[in-house]
């Protein structure tokens, strides 16, 4: 398979989004709604529900799948509201003790004027920032599409698994092509070279596991593939689960403050340290 | 008042012994004739319109530490082309003319005393591969933050990114969040984290550390966003009004502490680290 085919695939419209997998792991799922400052973000949804016997905190960009439903959820691009929503349903959980699932599926946070003017560079900033501070086991999963800030804004977590046919990348193929070539049309170069596919994000040492989908891709089995993901998710969150606080934050810090480690330990690549 | 007009002799003092950089014959702010010498004097601010011309990184510890305070850590980290990265241009070749011309990577950090506090300083440079968050900038940022977490010394950054580096992947996103952990150290330690914005700042680097100073300071006229503006205008067909994205839009909407001149900025910072001592 090509690597721009990957890309579609991980865009593929049929493609299970958020909800779809969050029903099928808590069946009671409750959604929760709001910042508490001004708005609610459709592109990110929330809520709790029971997960192997415990009451979870899932978050996850959601997609649309009918034209109206797209333009409803933004195409999965957060606004500022949605982080602090986030933000807001996180330290829920910290009160609570529950741990936390964020699935991650968004092209990036939407590049538009109403989010400039209302902090969007804070906002992914902060959350950043604060899932730091977050005192409870997280586990995050890219599904779809992990676009750059807006997807790492929801990936701070102390694992971090993807599945097969996903993408990770630094910003869109699009945005990379307009960045680098000042021409969007070169989206399928700057794929390949960007290194955006699950087998060369893991080869990074970015991500800790590949979850494998079912035949013919994610979009063929839903339930098989929330059954897989079903699965990881819970063997990684499950040791977690025992850390006390104080060290599940210190590994957390460690995990991010050394992932280039796998660069840096090569003598003639990467930062040397001295 | 004492304190500031004496710090504002010492601008003129500090502004003279700035080196020389590459400057149009005309001011692209208001069109007059530029005069290098009174220019340079000015903290390279045009003294008719007050355009802020953009300066490197070598310009800005010069502006910013006490002469012969300055001491770089961490120089001799490189950056590597991990993703072999060739079209259209080979990283690797982009990034040993930029190391051949004198640039050292997008960030330069290192202590030097600013009005004789000592401070860890940490500046972008623009000029290399536009400033862009790499690797090795996230690391000498990073450990530079955690040393100033350790020795509670104040962090002054001086941001001007066009945001994370497309060349070093997806893990040059992963610097975002490298480079916020630490920035939670230094927060939790106490030491104060004065940010300068100056033009541009953009991108991971806006979504990443700049914004998430103690003070924020922001240079006039500077551009400061997430996405840039020939972006915004692809993805959303929408006609961005004069001064979207201003350091003064910025201001208006809550994103900055202050918008100050380059002239008043060396005053304002002594002020600070006193005030915060």
């Amino acid at each position: 398979m090509s690597v721009w085919e990957i890309v579609e695939l991980a865009r593929h419209p049929e493609r299970p989004y958020s909800l779809d997998y969050i029903r099928r792991l808590a069946p009671d799922f409750i959604e929760l709604h709001g910042d508490r400052l001004s708005a609610d973000d459709p592109a990110l949804v929330g809520g709790i529900g029971t997960w192997h016997d415990r009451t979870t905190l899932f978050l996850g960009h959601q997609k649309g799948r009918s034209v109206k439903e797209r333009v409803a959820r933004n195409w999965g691009m957060m606004h500022p509201e949605g982080y602090r929503k986030a933000l807001r349903l996180a330290h829920h959980a910290a009160k609570f003790g529950f741990p936390i699932v964020s699935l991650i599926d968004t092209p990036g946070a939407y590049p538009g004027a109403g989010a400039e003017e209302r902090g969007i560079a804070a906002a992914i900033a902060n959350a950043i920032m604060e899932w730091f501070r977050i005192p409870v086991p997280i586990v995050a999963a890219v599904i779809g599409e992990g676009g750059s800030g807006g997807a790492l804004g929801m990936g701070v977590a102390d694992r971090v698994i993807m599945l097969e046919n996903s993408i990770y990348s630094v910003a869109s193929p699009e945005a990379a092509a307009s960045i680098v070539w000042r021409d969007n049309s070169r989206k399928v170069e700057a794929a390949e070279q960007l290194q955006l596919t699950s087998r060369e994000i893991i080869a990074m040492g970015v991500v800790e596991e590949v979850v494998p989908e079912p035949k013919g891709s994610a979009s063929a089995d839903y339930d098989a593939a929330a059954a897989a993901l079903d699965e990881a998710l819970h063997r990684h969150m499950r040791p977690l689960l025992e850390q006390p606080s104080v060290e599940l934050l210190q590994h957390r810090y460690d995990r991010f403050r050394y992932i280039d480690s796998l660069i840096q330990a090569e003598p003639h690549f990467g930062p040397k340290i001295d | 008042m004492a304190i500031l007009e004496r710090h504002q002799e010492e601008v003129a003092i500090q502004g003279g012994e700035l080196p020389e950089i590459l400057l149009p014959t005309n001011c692209p702010g208001c069109g007059i004739a530029l005069q290098p010498d009174a220019l340079r004097a000015h903290n390279y601010v045009c003294t008719e319109c007050g355009h802020h011309f953009r300066l490197g990184a070598d310009v800005w510890i010069s502006l910013l530490a006490d002469k012969g305070s300055w001491q770089e850590r961490w120089s001799d980290v490189r950056s590597h082309d991990l993703l072999n990265w060739t079209v259209p241009k080979p990283y690797q070749e982009t990034v040993e003319r930029l190391l051949e011309d004198g640039l050292n990577e997008a960030v330069r950090t290192g202590t030097c005393t600013l009005d004789g506090k000592p401070i860890w300083l940490a500046t972008f440079d623009f000029g290399f591969v536009g400033g862009t968050l790499s690797i090795v900038a996230g690391e000498r940022l990073a450990r530079g933050m955690e040393q100033a977490a350790l020795s509670g010394a104040p962090y002054v950054l001086v941001s001007a990114s066009g945001g994370a580096r497309m060349q070093e992947g997806v893990l040059a996103l992963m610097q975002l969040a490298k480079v916020n952990a630490a920035v939670g150290r230094l927060h939790a330690s106490g030491a104060p984290f004065f940010s300068v914005l100056t033009d541009p700042t953009f991108g991971g680097t806006a979504a990443s550390l700049a914004l998430l100073g103690d003070i924020n300071i922001a240079e006039p006229g500077a551009a400061i966003g997430f996405t840039g503006p020939r972006v915004i205008k692809q993805a959303t067909y929408a006609d961005l009004p004069p001064g979207f994205q201003s350091a003064e839009f910025q201001l208006a909407h809550g994103q900055v502490d202050l918008v100050r001149s380059r002239t008043e900025l060396r005053p304002l910072l002594a002020h600070l680290l006193e005030m915060y001592s």
